[in-house]
């Protein structure tokens, strides 16, 4: 039996075709046998471009904010509130803002908590004492999340007095940064220029919200109410609020209006002088 | 990376002995083409430095196995083919030698590689133990059991 299985063994060969195609293959796989082994690194490079997403997919996940919370009073700052609730980011928009903003350690702590801990700041609650006015207002593409944050806001601040939270969809106020405003400001901006379009957002910039809070209502009942002179005090009011610019450019028209009725005095005298001569 | 006269010495060396096992293992001629370029691929890369030609055999005769296996494992095949498909000049075959390969062929799996390796290439079983990571009373176990069914199937003339 071993000499039966040898013999019929022995008559598998291998083909010399095989052996040629074999030999073609390996040269064409080293590229006639230069080919280095497959170096590390080129075997490294789908689990790094695997850990780059993961690392960028992770950051867009936590670190892009969701929704964001515009806090104003004059201190106007902006918490960026990413999917899971916390705060990841916190921008100030003027000097009192980054003051406030550098008091506060409020990064990465549930949105909530946070702004607990802005309402229960010094300054933010000597402010609200004395009379200003706090907004706060939600921003995010309409979903459910800005609803809830805008509903656990109101809940938090419905003690106090002075403060008025709001939602402002993200698409309607994307313009604010370029105007170096806080969304609730530009929200607040906004609003104010469709009464009166001549405010600039300069303007804007350094008043508290009470003084624009003041001015919209004023604005607004100005163009409801027919009546001149209630017009005429409300406006004074209001340039004495919002300061000396809007006075003095006032001022500046009624010198030239005057000086064109003296002109035209003057032109009357000389003409009448003529004639009468000839 | 070894060098082309390497290479082209182990194909003429080796390429009958890995035909074999390949017909043991497989059931037609792509697999075994494919069993070759990854055989000698695997070869030419490889910076093993073999001690003596009969480790060097060794080695082809392990990886051999293994990329046989692998390619069963990777999809389902579970059919049996004649002879005739697995070789592919039958014609040249005496009856008798055709006979005795359908016997082999018709064992099961674990059988084949110890019958062909004590057979054809005279191992030991002590040596077929080490080549296959089996232990040694195992492998005389399998021998004598395809020893007993080889001789069932081409009518035991008792010969060893």
């Amino acid at each position: 039996m071993n000499d039966r299985l040898k013999n019929a063994f022995d008559k598998i060969q291998a083909e010399e075709q095989l052996k040629d195609s074999t030999k073609a293959f390996i040269y064409k796989k080293t590229r006639g046998y230069t080919r280095r082994k497959t170096a590390v690194y080129r075997r490294l490079i789908p689990a790094v471009a695997c850990f780059l997403v993961i690392i960028l997919g992770g950051y867009w996940l936590y670190f892009i904010p969701t929704v964001e919370i515009s806090i104003d009073i004059n201190p106007s700052i902006e918490l960026g509130v990413n999917r899971f609730d916390k705060v990841v980011s916190v921008a100030s928009y003027n000097s009192d803002g980054q003051e406030l903003a550098a008091s506060l350690d409020i990064k990465y702590l549930d949105y909530s908590e946070a702004v607990n801990q802005i309402l229960t700041n010094e300054n933010i609650s000597e402010l609200l004492s004395n009379d200003e006015v706090m907004t706060i207002c939600v921003i995010g593409s309409d979903d459910e999340q800005s609803d809830r944050v805008l509903s656990e806001i109101e809940s938090c601040t419905s003690e106090e007095s002075n403060t008025y939270c709001y939602y402002a969809d993200s698409d309607e106020v994307s313009h604010a940064h370029e105007n170096g405003l806080s969304y609730g400001k530009y929200r607040a901006y906004l609003e104010l220029q469709a009464l009166d379009p001549t405010i600039t957002a300069e303007d804007i910039q350094n008043m508290t919200m009470r003084e624009i809070h003041d001015l919209i209502h004023s604005l607004s009942s100005d163009s409801n109410s027919a009546a001149d002179s209630e017009n005429d005090s409300e406006h004074e009011q209001i340039e004495n609020g919002t300061g000396n610019m809007h006075g003095q450019s006032q001022a500046q028209d009624n010198g030239q209006w005057q000086g064109n009725n003296h002109g035209n005095g003057q032109g009357q005298g000389h003409g009448n002088g003529h004639g009468n001569r000839q | 990376m070894r060098s082309e006269q390497e290479v082209n010495r182990a194909i003429e060396q080796y390429s009958n002995m890995i035909r074999r096992l390949c017909m043991i293992y497989l059931k037609n001629y792509a697999d075994t083409e494919d069993i070759f370029q990854t055989v000698f691929l695997k070869y030419v890369l490889s910076s093993v430095s073999f001690e003596s030609q009969e480790h060097e055999k060794a080695w082809f005769i392990r990886v051999t196995i293994n990329a046989c296996k692998d390619l069963l494992k990777s999809f389902f095949r579970n059919r049996t083919v004649s002879l005739d498909e697995i070789i592919e000049q039958p014609s040249e075959m005496s009856t008798d030698d055709k006979e005795v390969l359908e016997a082999v062929l018709s064992l099961p799996q674990k059988y084949k590689d110890v019958v062909y390796l004590h057979y054809y290439e005279d191992y030991t079983a002590p040596q077929i133990s080490r080549i296959l990571g089996k232990n040694v009373n195992t492998i005389y176990t399998l021998l004598t059991r395809s020893k007993q069914l080889l001789r069932e199937k081409l009518g035991g003339d008792g010969d060893e």
